[in-house]
Formats: C-alpha cells, sequence, structure tokens
C-alpha cells in the first residue's frame, strides 16, 4: 500500500472535514519518513521543502534556541515555509525516535490549490499560531 | 523493465543519473567496477511511497548479486550545475540483502528530498524537483580506500592528489581521519607522501550497517599505499581521464588485492567560483 | 608509588618552597620512576652551570615530578651574586661569550660524546651475564645522566643570540619572531635530519639500483632495512653508517618509555625514502633575508648583519645539543633496559619486558640479580598509570605564584638585554607561557581559501544544531552530511579530523567560506563562542584574545 495509512490522516485536524474518498487520495501523497531521538528535523532559517505529520514520538520546537513548544502523535509541522516559500521559522528535534509521514512541495502545493477545505484549515491553524505568536 | 538494468547496461542520465551512467560506461571500457543494478527514478520514488510491487520487483531483482550491499544515489539533473554536491547525496552502506532494499531506498529519497538538499538545488539554479536514481551494488571489503582527484583542487597544479585510509572510503569522503596523502605527477613521480593519522577505519558489519573500528596502534601513522598501488592509481586516473575527460573526482578501493573504481565525476570549480 | 596510591586519585602537593609550573611542551605525559629519579639533579646543575655562564638573574632551573607529571621552577639568584652576575652580563654581548660554549661544544662535548655513544651501543647486551648486565645498565644510566646535563648546560648558548636577533630585528622592522625564524632556514641541518651520513647515503642510494629497488618494495619495513644494510658496496656502508647514527635515538621525547628511530621501521624507512626522493631541504634564504634587511632602518643594517650572523652561527645548537646528548643516550638507556626486561620476562618475574622501563634503576637491578624488587603487577599497574595520565589530568602549576619579575628600566642595560633575548627565544623555539608569541593558534590543512573572523561554535552533533547562528564558525571534529543544514549559516569551518579531499574541505571550498581541516585538536583547544580568525590559505586558526 503506496502512502500514508488513512487513520493516520483521519485523526489530524487539517484533514478531519475531508470525506473517505478525499482522504484516501490524499494519503496517496505522503511518504513515510523516520527520524532517530535527537535529530534535526528542520533547522531554523533553512529553506523549507516539506510538510510533516507525526504518527508516533515526540519532537521539540525551539526558535532561537528557546523552547516553544512539544509536537507528538496527530500535529503538523513544516507548512509555513511550503507557503510562503521562505526559510523556518523554527528548529525541530527528535526526542524520541519518530515515525512521520511527509509531502514535498510538488505534492502540497496542489493539494492545498485544488482542495479547498484543506486550504481553509490551513488558514485557521495559520491564523490560530499567529494569535498564539508562535511561528512555526 | 525499462527501470531497473545491470549498470553495465545504462547509458540514460535522464533516466538513471550521472552516477550510474558512469559507472556503466567504466564497466563497459573495461575499469574494474564492482557488479551492479541502477534504478531510475520514478521506480525509486514507487518503493519509497510503499508500493508494495514496486519493491518487490527491485528485490527479486537484485537478490542475485548476494549481499552486503551498497546503495547510492545517483542525481538526474545535476551535472549541468557547476557544483559537487558533495555529500548531498546518501550513500547507505551495507544494506545486508536485496529484502532490506525497501528501507534504504525509501532513505535515500529523502534525503535528496530534504531541506538541505533542496535548498542546495535552489542555490546552484535547479527549481524543479528531483529525480532520485540509486545505484545498488555488491559491497567491497577493502584493506583501504580514498579519493583521487586528477588535478590539485587546492592550487590547480597538474599532478593527482590521493587521500587513503583504512578500511571503507567514508573514513576519508566524511573526514573522519587525517588521511595519508600522495601527490604524483603525471609521469608517475611521487612528489610527496604524508602519512595521515587514521585512527579509525569503517567496516561492515555483519548484520547491516558499518561501524567505527579502532585501527591498530602501528597502522595508524603506517602509509596505506606504496608505490606499486600508486601507479596503478596513476594509471587509473589516466584511464578516467582518456574516457571522460580531465579533472576527475575519482572514488577508489583496493580489496582482495584488486583496485576498484567505485566513481568517478567531474571534480568542481575550487571555493569562490 | 603503590598500587593501593595508584588507586586512588592522585594527590597534588608542590614538591617544594617556591612556585612549579607545568612544562607539557616538553613533557605532555606522565613520566617513567628511573626519569623522575635520574634527571632532576643533572638538569639542575646545568641550568645553574649556563645561568652563571651568561651571568643571568635566575640561580637556575629545578625540576620536579609529582605523580610522575614534571613541574618545574626557578631558583633564585643568591643576592651576593648579583653583583658578579651583572658584571658577567656585560661581558656577555662584549665578547660574544657564546661562541666559546660553540667551540667547547664541537672540539670537546660533542666528539666526546658520540665516542661514548658509540662504545655502549656497540655492547651485545643479550651476551651479558647477570652480573656484567647490571654492570652494563649503570653505565649506561650515568652516561644519560651526563648527557641531560650536557643537554642543558648548553641551552643559553642556542637561545641568547637568537633571542637577541629577534629583539633587535623585531623593533626595527614590526615583523614577528615567527616570520624571522624563517631566516635561520639552512643555519641547522640537524634540525631537517640531515647530516653527512645522511647526504652521503642519499648519494649511494641514488647510484644503486639495488638499493633503489629495495628501498620502493612494498616488503616488511624491518625487512627492508635488513637487506639495505646488506646490500654489497657504498650503498649497504652508507646505510649501516647512518642507522648506527640515528638507530638509536628517541624519535620523540626524552624518557625512556619512548620508541627509538629502529623500533619503528616504517617511519624510519619513509624518512629515508623522502630524503632520497626530495633531497635534504632547500635552504635558499637570500631572498627572505634581502628583504627582511631592506625593512631595517639604515643605521642599523649593520648590526643586522652582525645579530643575523651570531643567530645562524649558534643556531644549530638548539638540536644538536639534544640529539648528541641525551636523545641519543635515551635510546641507548631504553636498549640496555629492554634487554635486562626480556632476561626478566623470561624468568617469569616481570609480565613483559616494557614493565622494566617502569622500575627505578635500583629496582632494575633488584630485578636482574634476583634479589628483590616490586612485584609484576607493581609494574605493569605503573604502565597503565603513565599510559592514562598526561599532564593536562594534573594541574598546571603548584605553590604561590612567584612576584613579577623586575622592571627591566631598573635594571643594567645588558641584564634587561639578556633578560629580553631569553624570554623572546624561549617564547619562539619553545612556545612557553613567558611568550609574546601567542600560543592560542593551531594548525591543520589549508582546505579552502579566505580569511574570516566570528564566533567559534563548538558542535559535536545534530543535537548541537540549534546553537548555530548566521556568521560563526563551525568547529567540530568532522562533517557529514548531516552537516549540511548548517552550511548558509556559516562564516567558515574547522575540524579536528579530515583531509582536503574530505567532505568538509569540500563543501567550504564550494560555498566559498575559509576552511581548515585536519587541526587535530581544535575542539579541544578552542572555547566555545570565543572570538576566532579562519586562515584557509595558511591553514591556521587563531583564537583571539
Amino acid at each position: 500500500m503506496a502512502g500514508a495509512p488513512a487513520e493516520a490522516l483521519r485523526r489530524v485536524p487539517l484533514f478531519a472535514d475531508l470525506d473517505d474518498d478525499q482522504l484516501a487520495q490524499v494519503a496517496l501523497l505522503f511518504k513515510e519518513r523516520d527520524f532517530t531521538a535527537g535529530e534535526t528535523v528542520v533547522k531554523e532559517g533553512v529553506d523549507g521543502a516539506a510538510f510533516f505529520l507525526i504518527e508516533s514520538g515526540e519532537a521539540k520546537v525551539t526558535v532561537r534556541g528557546a523552547e516553544r513548544a512539544s509536537l507528538g502523535p496527530g500535529d503538523h509541522f513544516g507548512e509555513i515555509a511550503l507557503i510562503d516559500e521562505g526559510v523556518r521559522s523554527a528548529t525541530i528535534a527528535a526526542m524520541t525516535d519518530l515515525v512521520c509521514y511527509g509531502l514535498t512541495l510538488w505534492e502540497f502545493r496542489p493539494l492545498v490549490i485544488a482542495n479547498g477545505e484543506i486550504g481553509w484549515k490551513l488558514v485557521q491553524s495559520v491564523a490560530k499560531k499567529l494569535r498564539n505568536a508562535e511561528l512555526s | 523493465m525499462t527501470e531497473l538494468r545491470p549498470l553495465a547496461e545504462v547509458s540514460d542520465t535522464s533516466v538513471f543519473g550521472s552516477k550510474a551512467v558512469g559507472l556503466g560506461h567504466a564497466l563497459r571500457d573495461g575499469l574494474p567496477v564492482p557488479p551492479g543494478f541502477a534504478l531510475a527514478g520514478p521506480l525509486v520514488e514507487a518503493v519509497a511511497a510503499g508500493d508494495e510491487a514496486a519493491v518487490e520487483r527491485v528485490a527479486s531483482a537484485v537478490r542475485p548479486l548476494g549481499g552486503p550491499l551498497a546503495v547510492r544515489s545517483s542525481a538526474v539533473d545535476e551535472d549541468g550545475a557547476d557544483a559537487s554536491f558533495a555529500g548531498q547525496h546518501l550513500t547507505l552502506l551495507n544494506v545486508p540483502s536485496a529484502d532490506e532494499l525497501g528501507k534504504a531506498l525509501r532513505e535515500i529519497w529523502w534525503s535528496a528530498n530534504s531541506d538541505s538538499a533542496i535548498s542546495y538545488r535552489k542555490r546552484v539554479g535547479l527549481f524543479t524537483r528531483p529525480s532520485v536514481a540509486v545505484v545498488v551494488q555488491v559491497l567491497l571489503d577493502p584493506e583501504c580506500a580514498g579519493v583521487m582527484f586528477t588535478r590539485n583542487p587546492i592550487n590547480g597544479a597538474d599532478e593527482r592528489m590521493i587521500e587513503a585510509s583504512w578500511g571503507l572510503g567514508e573514513a576519508v569522503v566524511a573526514g573522519l581521519v587525517i588521511p595519508d596523502s600522495y601527490c604524483v605527477a603525471r609521469d608517475g613521480q611521487v612528489r610527496e607522501r604524508r602519512a595521515g593519522l587514521k585512527r579509525i577505519a569503517i567496516r561492515g558489519l555483519p548484520g547491516g550497517g558499518t561501524v567505527e573500528d579502532e585501527v591498530a596502534p602501528e597502522l595508524v601513522e603506517r602509509l596505506c599505499l606504496a608505490g606499486s598501488r600508486l601507479d596503478a592509481l596513476n594509471e587509473l586516473a589516466r584511464r578516467c581521464e582518456e574516457a571522460y575527460g580531465p579533472d576527475r573526482d575519482i572514488e577508489w578501493a583496493v580489496a582482495d588485492d584488486t583496485l576498484y573504481l567505485l566513481q568517478c565525476r567531474p571534480m568542481t570549480k575550487m571555493g569562490g567560483a | 608509588m603503590t598500587t593501593a596510591e595508584a588507586s586512588a586519585e592522585p594527590q597534588f602537593a608542590p614538591p617544594g618552597p617556591g612556585f612549579w609550573e607545568q612544562d607539557p611542551v616538553h613533557f605532555p605525559r606522565a613520566l617513567t620512576r628511573y626519569w623522575t629519579e635520574v634527571h632532576p639533579e643533572p638538569f639542575a646543575r646545568g641550568t645553574a652551570d649556563f645561568a652563571s655562564f651568561y651571568g643571568m638573574l635566575i640561580g637556575g632551573l629545578a625540576m620536579a615530578y609529582v605523580n610522575g607529571i614534571a613541574y618545574k621552577t626557578v631558583r633564585q639568584v643568591p643576592e651576593e651574586e648579583l653583583p658578579q652576575r651583572f658584571a658577567r652580563a656585560e661581558e656577555v654581548f662584549a665578547h660574544k661569550l657564546w661562541r666559546e660554549q660553540l667551540k667547547a661544544w664541537d672540539d670537546t662535548f660533542k666528539p666526546a660524546a658520540i665516542a661514548k655513544h658509540r662504545e655502549l651501543q656497540a655492547v651485545d647486551a643479550e651476551a651479558l651475564a647477570d652480573d656484567e648486565l647490571v654492570a652494563y645498565l649503570g653505565r649506561c644510566r650515568d652516561h644519560h645522566a651526563a648527557m641531560i646535563n650536557q643537554h642543558m648546560r648548553h641551552t643559553a648558548s642556542a637561545v641568547v643570540p637568537t633571542g637577541d636577533f629577534l629583539a633587535h630585528v623585531g623593533d626595527w622592522t614590526g615583523l614577528p619572531p615567527s616570520e624571522l625564524l624563517g631566516l635561520m632556514r639552512g643555519a641547522s641541518p640537524v634540525s631537517a635530519g640531515a647530516s653527512e651520513e645522511l647526504e652521503r647515503l642519499i648519494a649511494a642510494v641514488r647510484a644503486d639500483p639495488r638499493a633503489q629497488e629495495l628501498l620502493v618494495s612494498d616488503a616488511d619495513a624491518a625487512a627492508t632495512l635488513r637487506e639495505l644494510r646488506a646490500v654489497d658496496g657504498e650503498a649497504g656502508a652508507a646505510m649501516t653508517a647512518y642507522l648506527e647514527l640515528v638507530g638509536n635515538r628517541l624519535l620523540d621525547g626524552f624518557d625512556i618509555s619512548e620508541p627509538s628511530a629502529l623500533e619503528l621501521p616504517d617511519q624510519l624507512l619513509q624518512a629515508i625514502r623522502t630524503a632520497v626522493d626530495t633531497g635534504v631541504g632547500d635552504s635558499s634564504v637570500e631572498t627572505p633575508i634581502a628583504e627582511v634587511r631592506s625593512k631595517v632602518p639604515e643605521e642599523h643594517r649593520e648590526s643586522f648583519d652582525e645579530l643575523l650572523g651570531e643567530a645562524r652561527l649558534l643556531y644549530r645548537l638548539r638540536d644538536e645539543r639534544g640529539v648528541y646528548s641525551d636523545i641519543w643516550a635515551s635510546g641507548i638507556m631504553r636498549r640496555a633496559v629492554l634487554a635486562a626486561g626480556r632476561r626478566v620476562t623470561s624468568s617469569g618475574r616481570i609480565h613483559a619486558p616494557e614493565h622494566l622501563l617502569e622500575a627505578g634503576f635500583d629496582e632494575m637491578r633488584a630485578l636482574v640479580e634476583g634479589s628483590g624488587g616490586p612485584s609484576a603487577d607493581e609494574l605493569a599497574a605503573r604502565a597503565e598509570y603513565r599510559n592514562s595520565h598526561t599532564a593536562k589530568d594534573a594541574p598546571a602549576t603548584l605553590g604561590s605564584p612567584p612576584p613579577p619579575p623586575p622592571d627591566p628600566s631598573t635594571l643594567p642595560p645588558a641584564v634587561a638585554r639578556l633578560m629580553r633575548a631569553t624570554g623572546l627565544a624561549l617564547g619562539a623555539l619553545f612556545g612557553s607561557s613567558e611568550a609574546e608569541h601567542d600560543e592560542d593558534r593551531l594548525r591543520g590543512l589549508a582546505a579552502s581559501p579566505g580569511v574570516y573572523e566570528g564566533s567559534a561554535r563548538l558542535v559535536s552533533g545534530p543535537a548541537d544544531f540549534d546553537r548555530i547562528v548566521q556568521g560563526e564558525v563551525l568547529v567540530t571534529v568532522s562533517t557529514s552530511e548531516a552537516f549540511n543544514i548548517l552550511l548558509p549559516l556559516l562564516g567558515g569551518i574547522v575540524t579536528d579530523s579530515g583531509g582536503l579531499l574530505s567532505h568538509s574541505a569540500i563543501v567550504a571550498r564550494e560555498y566559498g567560506i575559509p576552511g581548515v581541516v585536519g587541526t587535530r585538536e581544535a575542539t579541544e583547544r578552542i572555547p566555545d563562542g570565543a572570538r576566532v580568525r579562519v586562515d584557509g590559505d595558511a591553514g591556521e586558526v587563531t583564537v583571539l584574545v
């Protein structure tokens, strides 16, 4: 079976409003990516190329060395750099072994453009992050 | 099947990437390259996505090689860019058998699609998505290995610069040791011979993967290469230049008393270009 | 030190009154018990000798050993001797007293030492009976002590004219000692490993096809050296003469625990190959001398010529006083102790021949005679201790800090001149802490050109990547593709390991940032956050204060 398991996407708020067919289609675009504990997943200041969901494990978010948040199963990260084609705004490091599903820029963008539901959810989640002054 | 071929048969860089084609070319020229297969970009992507049919196709084709295997990415569109992409490509050494290839190929696909790899591509003017072709070869168990540039990369002098260390060439490529350094003139005269400090050797583990072994004290500063090997390397340099042009970046290894060519690609411009 | 003491954390108390400092340049590791017993007296005597010969304001130096680590102190001159010292200092420069010592060295000390070395090394220790072996060990020990004294006695002569040159020419031209020392090139063939014997050997090998063939063979180095000695005619004779000159020289350091040249045949053979391939150092130094001379104000140029002449004349003494004295004698003692060690091992009293190197002289005698001495385990424990304890594990200083040295402007001119010359020379030649020479400089391979100054960031792996910000200098053991993620941020790269064709070197050149690789110890010597200058043209990294 190619892509991510549908259940992995189902519990991600970003995809919560998709029906089963849409979800299955989106799931196909993902590829599993694993990180070992301690590995830097993304580094602040570097161009971003992929968006990730966490399937299992924990990650830590830091900005300029200061810890900002913890991420776990169901959380996602990395979309901001893909939206504005800028650099990563935070560093994310795996605290434990991490299993993620990822999309690169070349799958993410067409997906968001084609699917208004996903686009709207993304806009909402970014707005929320802005309010929490947590650029991630 | 057009997406998976024995190395000796590939010649299309837009499908198999320049590493695979370079090795294929070398094999056809009779140069000493370890046997293997080339996998095209779309096939590697399918395996990375988890497509079971693709995974099985690859495993059964490669199984006759036995194990262990070295798996390296082979970039499809980087020749035009004037960049070495050094370290941008993941190499997985000592994948124990064809059955572990699925995971290996996925890791390689992601390394080519990582933030730093994509950022690097943009820096050198490539804005399209990478096509990640791969080379799978028999993994050697070398006595010593390393890198040779057929021109001095620091001052551009017309001489071969060779760096060598014990075990797999990773130790030299990844800079894990201070390697032996040799400068050999085109006519074979040894201009410089400097023993390094080679405390570590990378070797394959029986169950897969590699390990950093401590080198025996009497070998740490012993030269890896004596005169006859330097002659053989100089000859290899000459043959590669003849076949592909000047300024070659060559990875080599000595195993079972044989000098092998692991990679031959163009040197890039020196720093500041 | 007993095994019981060895297992507890060693305590470091000052070995006597005064201020004691380590000498990690000469003694980076713990020393053998034999050394700690033999060294101090001839060292103190030899240094007192040169201090009085030159009218220096010190009584001499003393060396003591605490838990096997070397500490040095400066002995005061008794006040009643001061007038005598001042007078003597005047004579030093007026009469160029160092020339006297050089003449005595060439005419008396050096030839006598060489004759004694050859006499002792010609003895076949294996063939001696136990009591003869003990007597032989005693002769080697006494000779070693005499040679230590000889080495120290000639130290000031090696140092004063050079330092005087550096001081004056430094003032006139503003050039640093490191550059000015370049003008000494060719003045000391022995520093480059050269000698008549080596020149003879090079000529002989180049003229003999059989010798050349042997020299480049891939066979075992020790066997190759034996075969080279056995070659008919001049080549074999020259090889034998050369090996007799250098074979028992310690390759590094001074203690009997250090290997001698013949024990490291690969290195020895490699050195011979290099010498035959490339000849003995090109010592053309005329152009640099002319260049520096042109920077000297005209009214001082005659003095420049004179000072340079004296410095170059004496420069070879710096290495000769070691190589023809205790570096050779220590190798001879080592050889004797190893022969005794083999005998004592085969009678089961110690575990391995090298362990006898850990015994004090009386203990060695007792073990050979079978009359007692430390146990096999005790000696093994001492070896273990020495292999695991370096100068870095011990306090840098012991005792209370000394008062500052006298203000030179209050001293008679000759005395001040002497002090300055000595201080500068010691700093430039030996990197001691009294130096104006900055010891915060590391050397490696010049991997990528350019010079960059910025903050150093020590990164041991991906877990630290977070800490790097734009414009910093990466300092790490080695880089891998995992580090690529940092490259856009960096101003420079410095590594412990790696060659010019390694990942770090290649990416530094590609990104156009200065890079120095293969420094061996950047991660140990560069403090995190320190401001550093990375010079990728010279292959140097300097920690800026």
